[in-house]
């Protein structure tokens, strides 16, 4: 008996430790942190401007995204499993596409010889401006969030609202009371997903919008022309605009549903 | 009055069901599991969309064309509760309420909380209760609103004995009180037999008798039938 104990004692610790060195393994690259670089150099590395671009015109694009994309969420999880899988086809082309194609595919279809003629007749033009970069994490983005908005949705049974109906409740009604307050941390991985995808966009951005100048395209352009001390700062504001508001929501998310199992 | 004429085509058969119950009157809808009465409810409802028929309640058309879900007087328990588990057990009874109705609406809902047994959970969120009470809240939340129909889809189903016995009288007493016209569906014939004076029979979606109660003990039209009111 104690020699069966014994060897599940050091079993589950087996798999405990394999499990630590898996997670070292994974955050490992944050090791780069902390790795002697020189004085890193914050005066004329365009941090704030880039910041402040990446922040304010990721915002506008998520905005946009949103207003967009839930109705459009709303409608493929309430569509017939037919319709749905043709929208879903749809939404994953904008997934899959790869971002430096992406880019080009957008200059393309936006520039002198597609829709460009039309915008610029009303002064919009879609080289190397806040359009570009707007329309471009547009792009880059919406089929995370309608995907994840749509899987969210899922979440939520038809049943319920179908009752809130019958108790009175008009659609908006019991989209507001309903099926947001359950599904909200969904919708707002679902953001998160698309928040980060296009605040890191470069591939894409690079080609559309040089300027005016993102976090991903300063740190490309800080290293070509200063080396490491001028991107480190970039890249200390990169993670930290990044990272923290998808690990929350997935954070919770989880805690939400393990909760509930 | 309700009147309806119910036509869908199942996996293994065709519903055709016809309905007609004067106001302020209650009918079972009564069978075999698997016979359709729960679609034919969910049609009259509307969260289920028949293919040909019509639904008829107080002199308007429900069906064709569909009338918004928002638009019904009616109160549908189904056979799952369907409890808002976001909200407390209080917001889930007052949730058909409108703002102008809440107010008046407090003597009735005090009756349903003590009545239904809410008390102890009436400030608990609703996804902490148990399922037996889940019911109840759910028929506070449809009686909530005075609904001019109620349909129940096996409304006791998983409650205590002691506890449908009680909810059987009150139920009874309401319907009388409120005068609402009430369709419920049971396999059970002595719990319809406790709501209803009258019953409908279905099988394979098809009305085989439609008669009062004596009249269904003493003369079932089909073997099946027979068997299903024979005792245990």
């Amino acid at each position: 008996m104690r020699l069966l104990g014994l060897s599940h004692f050091l079993k589950g610790n087996l798999a405990r430790a394999g499990a630590l060195f898996f997670g070292i393994v994974v955050l490992y690259p944050l090791a780069g942190l902390f790795v002697p670089v020189g004085l890193w150099r914050w005066e004329g590395s365009g941090t704030l401007d880039a910041a402040r671009v990446s922040i304010s015109l990721t915002a506008l694009a998520m905005l946009i995204v949103v207003l967009l994309g839930t109705p459009m969420a709303l409608y493929v999880a309430r569509s017939s499993p037919r319709e749905r899988l043709w929208w879903q086809a749809v939404l994953l082309v904008s997934v899959l596409l790869p971002p430096l194609a992406l880019g080009i595919l957008i200059s393309l279809a936006f520039g002198q010889h597609g829709l460009g003629l039309f915008l610029e007749q009303f002064g919009f033009s879609m080289t190397n401006t806040p359009l570009a970069f707007v329309v471009t994490q547009f792009y880059v983005s919406i089929g995370y969030y309608v995907l994840g908005s749509i899987a969210a949705l899922d979440a939520v049974p038809r049943p319920l609202e179908l009752q809130a109906a019958l108790l009175g409740h008009t659609p908006s009604s019991v989209f507001w009371r309903i099926t947001f307050p359950i599904a909200r941390l969904g919708f707002a991985v679902a953001l998160s997903l698309a928040w980060v995808r296009a605040l890191t966009e470069f591939g894409a951005v690079v080609i559309t919008a040089y300027y005016p100048a993102g976090l991903p395209v300063a740190i490309w352009t800080n290293l070509e022309n200063f080396g490491l001390p001028a991107v480190m700062p970039l890249l200390i504001v990169f993670l930290v605009t990044a990272l923290p508001l998808p690990w929350l929501a997935h954070l919770l998310a989880q805690r939400r549903s393990t909760q509930r199992a | 009055m309700l009147d309806a004429h119910v036509v869908k085509q199942r996996a293994h058969f065709r519903i055709d069901c016809r309905v007609t119950i004067d106001s302020g009157e209650s009918c079972g809808l009564f069978g075999a599991s698997g016979s359709g009465k729960s679609t034919t409810l969910a049609c009259i409802a509307g969260t289920e969309i028949a293919d040909d028929g019509y639904v008829r309640l107080g002199g308007e058309t429900l069906f064709p064309p569909q009338r918004p879900l928002h638009e019904r007087s009616i109160g549908y328990l189904t056979q799952d509760a369907n409890i808002f588990p976001h909200l407390r057990v209080s917001e889930n009874v007052r949730f058909g309420l409108t703002n102008g109705a809440r107010s008046e609406s407090d003597a009735w809902i005090a009756q349903l909380r003590e009545r239904l047994q809410l008390v102890s959970i009436w400030n608990q969120p609703a996804h902490a209760i148990s399922g037996g009470q889940a019911r109840r809240v759910a028929l506070a939340r449809m009686l909530a609103r005075k609904p001019a129909l109620v349909l129940l889809d096996e409304p006791f189903t998983g409650l205590d004995r002691h506890l449908v016995r009680e909810l059987l009288s009150t139920l009874v007493s309401w319907q009388r009180e409120l005068r609402f016209t009430m369709l419920v569906v049971d396999h059970e014939a002595e719990i319809l037999e406790r709501l209803c004076d009258r019953a409908i029979v279905l099988e394979e979606g098809q009305v085989v008798q439609d008669a009062r109660w004596e009249a269904l003990h003493a003369d079932p039209a089909t073997p099946l039938l027979a068997q299903l009111l024979a005792p245990l």
